[in-house]
């Protein structure tokens, strides 16, 4: 069975893109959610392999999304992957103590997704 | 045919020009798939800012009858300040009614910023550039344009007027926003 990836973000372009880049290059499936709260609500149904998350979203956060997956028992050791415009050193502190795993910066490098994601998943 | 694109059977794609080819593709999806003028506009801002690298952003409409611009939408600058004619100059504006792009390409100043890194797209129906995207200021990590990126650019310059025009709202758009002589 395929591993599945959670692909979080409000931007329909980030969305097609990623989701695009994980599916053709990947034997990965992917499941996508626009916001924080639905990330939430999709990984606890869904139970990803790993979550690949944008920060700045409507209705709840990156980092508020993170916290909350933390915080559910069956969510807490899900790898989560922020994908931030910022990547600045004391902006992503703010993400690790969130308690995400990793971070990539926009624009995307879709060969660095992919070498991101494996690096969770294997390939 | 090149033997690294994805297929139905899953092969991978490996190198960067199907990943360009990639993104050109979900660009032109988003744009071709808009909901109306707003929409359009928030795909050009998401193409932008999440291939191109910018979260500065201005559209300018081109009203050929008065040879003024027009500030039609704006994002992350201030168009009361901003004068396009001026970060274009006078070659630079003739080449983007041309309908050619106007890049001024990267440099870092001693302390490590960016600086003058931007490009003009014109957006060109009926070979008429109506509109020109200034894409100014690139986000920290993203060092300079690439050939990729003109790629985008060309796509913009084809497949946006479309979506964000239309040719029913030319003439009445022509008239709003703020003068700018051209």
């Amino acid at each position: 069975m395929s591993k599945k990836i959670l692909v979080v973000d409000d931007s329909r372009t980030a969305l097609m893109m990623e989701r695009e880049i994980l599916e053709k290059s990947t034997k990965y499936q992917c499941v996508t959610a626009t916001d924080g709260r639905e990330a939430v609500e999709k990984a606890q149904q869904e139970h990803p392999d790993l979550v690949l998350m944008d920060v700045v979203m409507p209705r709840m956060n990156g980092f508020e999304a993170c916290k909350m997956m933390r915080q559910q028992p069956s969510t807490r050791e899900i790898p989560i992957v922020l994908v931030t415009t910022r990547g600045e050193e004391s902006y992503m502190e703010a993400g690790f103590q969130s308690g995400c795993n990793d971070y990539i910066t926009k624009p995307i490098d879709g060969a660095e997704l992919v070498a991101l994601v494996q690096s969770y998943l294997g390939e | 045919m090149n033997d690294n694109k994805s297929d139905a059977s899953g092969q991978k794609l490996s190198e960067a020009e199907p990943m360009n080819d990639l993104r050109l593709g979900a660009a032109r999806k988003r744009l071709a798939e808009s909901r109306g003028q707003e929409d359009a506009i928030e795909g050009v801002r998401e193409i932008v800012a999440n291939f191109l690298g910018s979260e500065e952003i201005g559209l300018f409409r081109v009203d050929r009858r008065t040879a003024t611009l027009h500030v039609f939408w704006s994002f992350g600058i201030d168009p009361k300040k901003y004068d396009l004619v001026r970060a274009l100059g006078d070659a630079g504006l003739q080449r983007v009614m041309r309908g050619e792009c106007h890049v001024d390409l990267a440099a870092r100043d001693c302390s490590g910023a960016m600086a003058k890194v931007q490009a003009f797209v014109p957006i060109r129906w009926a070979n008429q550039t109506i509109a020109i995207l200034a894409i100014l200021r690139l986000l920290p990590q993203k060092l300079a344009f690439d050939r990729s990126d003109m790629e985008l650019f060309k796509l913009l310059s084809d497949e946006a007027a479309k979506p964000l025009f239309g040719p029913s709202v030319h003439s009445k758009l022509a008239t709003e926003g703020r003068g700018m002589r051209a």
